[in-house]
Parts: C-alpha cells; sequence; structure tokens
C-alpha cells in the first residue's frame, strides 16, 4: 500500500493510504476509493451510501464549495498542488475547514514539498504526499519551528494577538 | 514607533535559525540552487548583475537610530560602504556575500528589522504616509493600521503563494504621499462627522506592463474589520487570479477583467461568510498598538521661532533648504525636514554608511528618535523644532544631504536599472546623473518649480515612470540603450498615466529632451503653473514638436 | 566566439572560465571558437553546484585591442557598475578594464547566448 505523511498531535508519522485511486475512465471497484470531483458528481449516488470509505481528488481550479452537501459522507479530501507556488489549494482547505466543516482527512498531493509544512498544516492539512522524498521527522522539526503565528487560520493556534492578551491578563 | 516585544523577537530568532540552516545545506552542496532560491529569495537575497542583493523591509518606511546605525553598519561590514533605498522604502544592498547573509539577518534582528517577504509571491512590505503622525491633514495615524497589517500578513499560511507579489499603501492623509493608487490595495483613511474611522478601499492598481490606476472598491469600511476584509480581498484573489501567464497574474488584471463592481460584489459575499470576530484584532491589540505610536515627547512651543526666522534672513542657502525641504508639523514650533539623496551627480537613493549614521545621531539628538524613507527615495526627520534647524541643516550640508532640491526638476527617482539590475534593458543612473548636472543651480531648479522625473530601467517599473510628469523608461532597441519618454503622468491625489511622447530616445539624447522640454514649459507656462498643470492645459504636441524637430 | 561566466555561490563574484579553473578577471577566459567544445565546458560546470551559480555562454568578438562580449550588460558584468568606478573588477583598473570600458562594437543589452530558447 502507498504511504503517506499523516499530522496528529504536533508530529508527523508514516501512514498508509487505504484508499485506491481510480482513474476517470475506469470501473469503480469495490472497496475504499479515491476518485476525482468528475467522476464523484458523475457517479454520485453508486459511491455513496455503500459503507466505504470515499475520497475525492479536487484539482485546483474545483471549488470546494461544490461538496458541500456530500462532505459527511466523504473520509478523504486531497487537494492538488500542480507546483509548489501554486497556493489554491490552502484557500481551499481553509474554506474546507473552517467554513464547510470538513472533519476528514485533508491531504496534500501534487507537488507538496517539505518547506511547505507550515502553511499546509496551518491550513488544515493533515495528510501529505510528499514529491521531495521528506521524511516524517523532517516534517514535524520543520513544522515545528516557529514558536509564534500572527493571525488565525485552520490549525486553532493563538496568534500573538491571543498570546499578548492572555500574558497581560496573567501579569495584571 | 512600534516596539517590537518577545512575541516579535521570537518570530525573528526562529527566522534567522531557519534560514541559517538552509544557507549551510545550500553551501555543503546538499541542496541545489533551484531548490534554494525560492528559499533565498524568501529572505530578500537576489543574484543580481555583480553579486547577492539583500533587500530589507523598513516596514511603512519608519526607522529609529539604533536600527538605522545597525544598517549603516551592515553597509560598511558586509557591503562596499553604502545602501540604496528604493521606491518602495526598502534598502538593498547591492555586494552581499550568502556566506555573510545568515549573520546580516541576525543584525538586523537585534534591532527589529529583517527581509522577510520582500521577495517572492506574497503580501510585501507595507508602505505608508511617511508625514504619518506629523502632519496636521492626518484623520489618524496610519502607521497603526500599517502595523496592524504587517503582523497579520507576516508568513500568512494561506497567501504565501499568491498568483503574484502584492503590495499594499495606506495613507490618512488629504494629500497622497504613499501613491496608494498605483498599490494593489490602497487604504485611505476616513473620519465622518460622527468621529467613527472608515477605510475607503481602492483594489487593481500597479504599473509595470500593464498600467492600472485603483478603483474604489468599498467608500467605507469600518476600520475594526481591516483584517477579515483584507482576507476577503487576498482570498478572492489567490482562488481566482490568473496563474497562467505571468505579465496577467497580478490582481489589477483580475480586477480590470471582472470590473469593479463585480470583484468588489465577489469580495462583499466572501466577507458575508466570514468569521470576522476570528481575524479582526479585538480592541485590546489596536489599543497595545496605537498606544506605541502616541508622540509624547512634543514641548510646547511658539508656532515663530526667531532663531529659525532669523537663520533665514541672513543665509541664502538656508532660507532656500527651508523653502524646499522644510515643511509645517502639526505641533506648533516643530517641522519636517527632508534630507535629500538626490545631490548633484550622485546616485539617486544612494546613502554612505556614514550618512545613514549622520541621520540617525540627528534624528536621535532632534528628531525624538525618528526617521522615514519616502517613497521619492529621500530621508526625512519627522519632528525638528524650529529652533534647531539651522544646526541640523548644518550637519546635513556637511555630510552632502541638505541638496534643496524636494519636489524639484533634480529629486530625481531612478531605479538601479542596468548597472545592477539582472532583469534590466539599459541603465537609469547615469540618465538621472546627467539630468541633474543640468539642473544643478539651485535658482534654476527652484524657477523650473516642481517637476517629477522618474526613471526605470526596464517595464517593470521599480522607478514608477508611468506616473512621472516626465517618466523615461530603458529600452533595448537592437541592442543599444534607448529610453521612451513620457509626459503627464501622476502619482498623487491627480493620479494619471503619462503619455508616450514619441520615438524612444539614443541615451545621449535624453538630457537635452529634458532641456527642451522645461524650455516649452517655461515658455508656455501661465501665471503659478506647475509643469504638469502646463501640460494638461497644452498637451503633448508644443512638447513633442520641439523634442523631435528635424535637427539643422 | 564564446567564453563561459557563472556567479560564484559563496559570494556571488562573477567568475570566467579559464579552461582550468574560474577567474575574476574576463580577460582570463577561455574563448570557445567550437560550440560543441563550448557546450560541454558549459554542461560540465552546471553539474558544479558547490561552487557556481547558474553558469552560461557568452557571446564575444574581436575588436582593436583583445576580445570583449557583444553585449553591454556582460561588459557590465566584467566591469562593475558605472556609477561607482570604484567597486568591481573596474577598480583594479589595468588593460583589460579600459577596453572593455571602451570597446565599441554590436553592443546588445541583452547577453545571453540563445536567450530566447533559455526562456
Ligand atoms: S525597473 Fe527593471 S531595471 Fe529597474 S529595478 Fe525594476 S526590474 Fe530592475
Amino acid at each position: 500500500m502507498p504511504r503517506l505523511i499523516r499530522w496528529r498531535d504536533g508530529a508527523a508519522a508514516w501512514g498508509e493510504d487505504a484508499l485506491t485511486a481510480v482513474d476517470d475512465d475506469q470501473p469503480v471497484p469495490h472497496g475504499d476509493v479515491l476518485v476525482s470531483l468528475a467522476l464523484f458528481q458523475r457517479e454520485r449516488r453508486s459511491l455513496l451510501g455503500q459503507g466505504r470509505n470515499l475520497g475525492v481528488i479536487m484539482g485546483p481550479t474545483d471549488e470546494p464549495e461544490s461538496l458541500v452537501v456530500d462532505l459527511p459522507g466523504l473520509s478523504v479530501v486531497a487537494l492538488t498542488f500542480p507546483k509548489f507556488r501554486d497556493g489554491r489549494a490552502y484557500s481551499a482547505a481553509r474554506v474546507l475547514r473552517e467554513r464547510l466543516g470538513f472533519k476528514g482527512e485533508l491531504r496534500a498531493v501534487g507537488d507538496v514539498l517539505l518547506d511547505m509544512s507550515v502553511p499546509l498544516i496551518r491550513c488544515g492539512f493533515d495528510a501529505f504526499v510528499p514529491a521531495d522524498a521528506s521524511v516524517p521527522e523532517q516534517w514535524t522539526a520543520s513544522a515545528s519551528r516557529f514558536r509564534h503565528v500572527y493571525q488565525r487560520a485552520a490549525d486553532g493556534r493563538p496568534p500573538a494577538f491571543a498570546e499578548r492578551n492572555d500574558l497581560s491578563a496573567v501579569r495584571v | 514607533m512600534y516596539r517590537y516585544d518577545e512575541i516579535d523577537r521570537e518570530v525573528l530568532a526562529d527566522r534567522v535559525a531557519e534560514f541559517r540552516e538552509q544557507c549551510d545545506r545550500r553551501l555543503s552542496g546538499a541542496m541545489t540552487e533551484d531548490q534554494f532560491k525560492p528559499l533565498r529569495l524568501m529572505n530578500g537575497l537576489y543574484l543580481q548583475l555583480h553579486a547577492y542583493m539583500l533587500r530589507v523591509a523598513i516596514p511603512y518606511g519608519a526607522l529609529n537610530s539604533a536600527q538605522l546605525r545597525v544598517l549603516a553598519n551592515i553597509a560598511r561590514t558586509y557591503d562596499r560602504g553604502y545602501g540604496h533605498f528604493t521606491t518602495r522604502t526598502n534598502i538593498q544592498f547591492h555586494w552581499i556575500k550568502l556566506r555573510d547573509a545568515p549573520d546580516i539577518l541576525r543584525d538586523l534582528a537585534e534591532v527589529g528589522l529583517h527581509a522577510i517577504q520582500t521577495s517572492g509571491n506574497c503580501i510585501r512590505n507595507l508602505t505608508a504616509d511617511p508625514h504619518a503622525g506629523a502632519t496636521a491633514d492626518e484623520v489618524d495615524d496610519p502607521r497603526i493600521w500599517a502595523e496592524a497589517i504587517r503582523q497579520w500578513s507576516t508568513f500568512h499560511p494561506e497567501f504565501s503563494y499568491l498568483p503574484r507579489k502584492f503590495k499594499i499603501a495606506v495613507t490618512a492623509a488629504a494629500k497622497d504621499r504613499a501613491a496608494i493608487r498605483i498599490y494593489d490595495v490602497g487604504l485611505r483613511l476616513h473620519r465622518d462627522a460622527d468621529d467613527a474611522l472608515s477605510f475607503e478601499v481602492r483594489v487593481g492598481g500597479g504599473l509595470g506592463r500593464l498600467p492600472h490606476l485603483s478603483p474604489v472598491i468599498r467608500e467605507r469600511l469600518p476600520v475594526r474589520h481591516l483584517l477579515s476584509y483584507m482576507q476577503a480581498i487576498l482570498r478572492v484573489y489567490n482562488r481566482h487570479g490568473r496563474r497562467d501567464n505571468i505579465h496577467k497574474a497580478r490582481i489589477k488584471i483580475l480586477v480590470a477583467s471582472l470590473g469593479a463592481a463585480e470583484f468588489a460584489r465577489q469580495v462583499e459575499a466572501e466577507w458575508e461568510l466570514t468569521d470576522k470576530a476570528a481575524i479582526d484584532l479585538p480592541p485590546t491589540e489596536l489599543a497595545r498598538i496605537r498606544a506605541t505610536f502616541a508622540r509624547t515627547g512634543f514641548e510646547t512651543l511658539p508656532a515663530i521661532s526667531t532663531v529659525f526666522e532669523a537663520a533665514k534672513a541672513d543665509d541664502r542657502a538656508f532660507a532656500r533648504f527651508a523653502r524646499n525641504n522644510v515643511m509645517p508639523h502639526k505641533q506648533p514650533g516643530y517641522a519636517l525636514v527632508n534630507v535629500s539623496l538626490k545631490a548633484i551627480g550622485e546616485t539617486p537613493g544612494d546613502a554612505s554608511a556614514e550618512q545613514m549614521e549622520v541621520v540617525a545621531d540627528l534624528a536621535e539628538r532632534f528628531s525624538l528618535d525618528e526617521a522615514r524613507v519616502t517613497y521619492e527615495q529621500n530621508l526625512l526627520l519627522p519632528h525638528v523644532r524650529l529652533d534647531d534647524l539651522p544646526e541640523v541643516h548644518r550637519v546635513l550640508a556637511a555630510a552632502g544631504l541638505a541638496t534643496p532640491n524636494i519636489t524639484l526638476i533634480s529629486d530625481i527617482i531612478a531605479c538601479p536599472g542596468l548597472d545592477y539590475c539582472a532583469l534590466a534593458n539599459a541603465r537609469a543612473i547615469p540618465i538621472a546623473q546627467d539630468i541633474a548636472r543640468r539642473f544643478a543651480d539651485p535658482a534654476l531648479a527652484e524657477r523650473v518649480g516642481e517637476l517629477k522625473i522618474k526613471i526605470s530601467g526596464c517595464i517593470n517599473a521599480c522607478g514608477h515612470h508611468h506616473v512621472g510628469h516626465i517618466g523615461i523608461l530603458g529600452v533595448d532597441k537592437k541592442g543599444e540603450e534607448f529610453y521612451q519618454l513620457t509626459l503627464g503622468g501622476s502619482a498623487e491625489a491627480d493620479a494619471a498615466l503619462g503619455h508616450v511622447l514619441g520615438p524612444a530616445l539614443a541615451a545621449d539624447r535624453v538630457a537635452p529632451a529634458i532641456d527642451q522640454i522645461v524650455e516649452v514649459y517655461l515658455r508656455e507656462r501661465r501665471d503659478g503653473e506647475r509643469f504638469i498643470d502646463t501640460f494638461n492645459r497644452a498637451g503633448l504636441a508644443p512638447f513633442k514638436e520641439v523634442v523631435y524637430a528635424p535637427a539643422h | 566566439m564564446k567564453a563561459l561566466t557563472a556567479n560564484r555561490l559563496a559570494d556571488g563574484e562573477v567568475v570566467f572560465w579559464t579552461g582550468d579553473v574560474w577567474s575574476e578577471r574576463f580577460v582570463d577566459s577561455r574563448l570557445f571558437d567550437d560550440n560543441a567544445e563550448a557546450e560541454a565546458a558549459e554542461a560540465h560546470a552546471k553539474s558544479n553546484i558547490v561552487e557556481l551559480v547558474d553558469p552560461y555562454l557568452i557571446d564575444v568578438a574581436a575588436v582593436d585591442g583583445g576580445v570583449v562580449p557583444v553585449s553591454y550588460r556582460e561588459r557590465l558584468r566584467a566591469l562593475g557598475p558605472t556609477n561607482k568606478p570604484d567597486h568591481g573588477k573596474q577598480a583594479v583598473g589595468g588593460a583589460d578594464t579600459a577596453l572593455l570600458a571602451t570597446a565599441h562594437g554590436a553592443a546588445r543589452s541583452k547577453g545571453r547566448v540563445d536567450l530566447i530558447r533559455r526562456k
């Protein structure tokens, strides 16, 4: 089974990818599958409600809002980085997590590099398929390098202004 | 001024440690240049023609004396004794060694300076009105809001890989000294009748290959919602800005193609769904930032200084300096002093280590420890007592920093051009030097009056040529340096893009052409008209006729 | 005719390939008449990632008194900025500096060989 890196409780570790990727022109097998948004929309009825784990992989122009009613039935949403410099998936991830309340696995695929660890995790990703042969120890180190952040995102970290508020409350 | 607290300092320390490790990996060969380049660019380190160039952010152009001294020390220790202040109110060091870069960032961090987000497709260093906190015509201190955006945009996880770079300018004054209409986002503060503060939000300005002046997308945004509204703008851009063509990737193209109204509608729709309370700063934090900018050191002084008046009457050079470089302050008995980095024949925007130290000393002794960088590539001492002006002038003049030419024809903006920049088509600095030498006589320069010449070495327009009263753009014509002239641009409240005068001119024709243009202006001008007024009335034709008249 | 140039990784200095080592002076450049040889040298330089950044070939031409880069940009790289004659390689002075600074010829401001193809 292909491996990926999972982020849980502040640390990265190898994990197994339990989903079988299915091409758009293939018949959908039984069991746990990862399909494109187009295939999902076409075969929505037969894919959902069969008690299987289902993942949808979205391209950079796919709108996460189009999944809104089906999200509770999905265990994985994978967002694609065609190049590491293409940051659209960060917005899609935050919309999925913070606005649409997606609780399943949010997976980064494509040109996914170690140096993206901080923005990925902050925007709500918790699984990565790295394209640069990086390993979980490196992800843990690189993602925890910064002791503070300046803004709220999808990871729940308190921003500097909240830390300051707490500090001054304690000091008073 | 804003003072870094423990949290701000730890953010910088973490960043310096990270970059040191990345540099080590590159120098040892563990990383290739392709892998390293984006990482060094994120720390402001470019490879230019002769060496590495380090671009240090000066947020909203504000510096204290300790920071200026560290910049001077970097120039002396790690560079060749000078730095170049840019139209983005950054400073660039042209002769940096990669192996020194981590130490330089460490030195900068000690005084709360850094090179974060001075490159790359992210939210870049903010600019603001350099007169902030000193001018009577502002409704609030724009630096408070600029600082709020600075923090919010630092390492923003969602907006670190935008379609293209993103620049924000803030002003709170009626007179636009921050060129807000040529920025991706331009914010102008308003105070309404009921004392409520709001922003007029402009989006989609920018120069370069396809210049645009920004339209207003929201007339009144309550200030407390600044950050959530910025997030909405950036999110619409991040999701929908073009990524297929680098020349069409700036937000100006998205705004122009959707139309300002439709773009505004999309932003409002996104903002409607935003959890504003999570993003906007709480009043406590805004109050904390505001308090750091509160000025308490002013003395109660008479509005008229007999020392200043007597010095003007006695000394014509000082009187000229006072006319051109000294501006009124909101506090009676004080003034703003412009420090000209445009000495005749020198490189516009360059300052030597010694000059930076002179300005640092003056800031400390005479300007409540503050100095500013203006987008017109000068420095400024914002809070000088009128009584101290003669002494400040004496010290500046001794250091070659008192050229009395602010907004005059020799106060030229010029980018580094082909002398340094890897992207250039032609040199900009020697053109500026040629022109300035022709108007070295300060009486002549004053007679010509306000005339803003802006020179870029290529279409990227770092020298703002589109919005110069006279703009000069370096082009490559069959392998030689040529220059295209535009007339009638402006970066201020009356913002306009210049009109092309005619075919590009060879390098040695540029300064003579400026002479001719000035002659036409002096001939045509009516009472009280500035160059730009005469141009707007008379149009291109009389200028064109003279510059392109067949040679005798 | 071509020469091979790069920037040195550790300090960014402009360097030229002599056929043996990397020199800071253009005048030391090995001149390639043969394109295949020039490209082989370039490929070899590209593999030297610990010492160099972005090696590339430039066009050079014979003028009165020697050989100079064809392009204006490359002459500036070999000299230093024109606004600071005491900075960069030109500060050393000498006949090679004088030649680079004064040579006439078909200067193209974009110096790289095959710039279009490289993009
Ligand atoms: S305008 Fe062009 S030449 Fe000038 S600094 Fe910008 S990129 Fe370089």
